[in-house]
């Protein structure tokens, strides 16, 4: 199994290093240009802060963009949320579908290695891939941190970071569940169940009678402004995107294993 | 001689379309063993079925005196498989292929990995997608005989390779053969059959049948492919 999973992370690296290099310059430069705003930062928190619907969904009626924490967790918390999660979607969405898509199943599921522990090594992979990631952003984001002499809030970031990580190992472990069903990629379906999940916590957040809901989707305890204003998240969404993985996990495994491989 | 490869009243179907359709069969070991039979006949479904590719409907397969279902992976130990279509990783390179095999075999397969490469002209540097379809062919070749299994598993294996490299395939079958293992070939090639088997059976419309003798000639073979059904 060892041998699958060394292999399995070598045919990843490269998407990896793409994404997890891109997400985490990208949140970088937003910090960095922080420094550059911060005069006309002021006005503009004012503004944002008083639009409405459109600040409450972006959470810049509880945090104020003006401060370095809470331009983090409006403009960085948004590009590491969509980054992150697609990345974990194209990654997890297409890991076992590809073997019979590229059709080397048959080279792989006629070594005598069971299709259960192929999958383990499968999911352990996009575990590992998962938490490098996490930790390479969290590497650019400190850093940015660091270069403006700004104090980190280290509980804040730690929380944010780590529920980052839950909620794409929640996106991985639905896409893990898809990719098992089928032989063919469904890294189109990964990105849009992502973009779904995004949009539905956004609306959320602005419509009245979808905040009761809001739990369901894993980017309600992820989200960053809520975490850096210290608001309690319910843990009705923790305990269900547990259980979600968890059971996606599982059917991945009870589908494929009794399902025919494609040549 | 011990059986080798036992199928009982194998079914398999996909869906509401045929499969296979109460298969039996039975190869002794130290046999090369022909399987022959036109296009969606089931030659392949009863090929991935025996390598768990596939789950059966009913029926039962015994592989080297295993349950094929609950020591699939045992199995598998002990069985050489090569595709009709050789597919690997397109970015590995062919000794990495032929170590990842070996690799996840758990034994070192490098002396025979080298002498395989030796007699087919693998060019072990190259990467997968540089190779002609000919070409990823004995890299399928190597990987399936590098551990010196007990059951050859061949579908079509001879297709894309040129005659020199037939030769050498064959010769290799023979070898192994002659040292205890036990081969069945899937092919559409009657003087394969002819030259190389020991015994054959024909499988039409998901149905096999055993023939007297592989001695069959070119008309009774084709009549066999008149009435069969195209995939």
């Amino acid at each position: 199994m060892k041998h699958i999973l060394y292999r399995e992370l070598k045919l990843n690296l490269k998407t990896f290093l793409i994404w997890s290099i891109s997400v985490g310059a990208i949140g970088l430069i937003c910090i960095l240009l922080y420094q550059s705003m911060e005069g006309d930062m002021k006005d503009m928190a004012d503004m944002f802060s008083n639009m409405g619907a459109f600040s409450d969904a972006f959470g810049m009626s509880t945090l104020s963009i003006a401060t370095l924490s809470g331009y983090f967790a409006t403009e960085v918390g948004t590009v590491h949320g969509l980054g992150s999660g697609m990345y974990a979607a194209i990654l997890a969405a297409d890991i076992i579908s590809k073997e019979e898509d590229k059709h080397s199943g048959e080279f792989l599921f006629t070594l005598p290695v069971s299709r259960s522990k192929v999958l383990t090594a499968k999911g352990i992979c996009v575990a590992i891939m998962l938490v490098l990631f996490t930790i390479i952003c969290a590497i650019f984001y400190v850093s940015g941190f660091w270069y403006l002499g700004e104090e980190l809030p280290t509980s804040e970031f730690v929380t944010f970071m780590l529920r980052q990580l839950l909620m794409n190992i929640e996106i991985a472990a639905i896409c893990f569940a898809i990719s098992a069903l089928s032989g063919k990629s469904k890294m189109g379906m990964g990105l849009g169940i992502t973009l779904f999940f995004y949009v539905y916590d956004l609306m959320g957040r602005v419509v009245p009678d979808l905040k009761d809901y809001l739990f369901i989707g894993p980017y309600s305890y992820a989200n960053a402004s809520e975490i850096f204003s210290g608001i309690e998240v319910s843990a009705s969404g923790l305990i269900l995107a547990v259980c979600v993985s968890i059971c996606a996990t599982i059917c991945a495994y009870v589908i494929f294993g009794k399902r025919d491989l494609a040549s | 001689m011990t059986n080798i490869v036992e199928i009982e009243n194998l079914t398999k179907s996909y869906g509401k379309n045929r499969g296979v359709i109460n298969v039996s069969l039975e190869i002794k070991e130290g046999d090369i063993f022909g399987f022959l039979g036109p296009n969606g006949a089931g030659k392949s479904t009863t090929i991935r079925s025996m390598l768990g590719l596939l789950k059966i409907n009913s029926g039962s397969i015994k592989i080297l005196g295993l349950d094929s279902v609950k020591d699939h992976e045992e199995i598998l130990k002990n069985v050489g498989y090569m595709p009709s279509e050789a597919w690997f990783y397109d970015s590995m390179k062919v000794k990495d292929v032929i170590k990842y095999a070996a690799d996840v075999r758990g034994i070192d397969c490098s002396q025979e990995a080298e002498k395989l490469c030796e007699r087919l002209k693998v060019d072990w540097n190259k990467k997968i997608k540089q190779l002609s379809y000919g070409n990823r062919k004995k890299v399928s070749i190597v990987c399936a005989m590098q551990h010196r299994p007990k059951l050859f598993i061949f579908d079509e294996p001879t297709g894309g390779l040129d005659p020199l490299m037939q030769k050498t395939f064959f010769d290799l079958v023979n070898e192994y053969v002659d040292d205890g293992a036990t081969c069945l070939l899937s092919t559409h090639v009657l003087t394969e059959v002819n030259k190389y088997c020991r015994h054959a059976a024909i499988m039409r419309e998901g149905r096999l049948t055993m023939l007297d003798s592989v001695d069959i000639d070119d008309e009774t073979f084709l009549k066999f492919y008149e009435d069969g059904v195209e995939e």
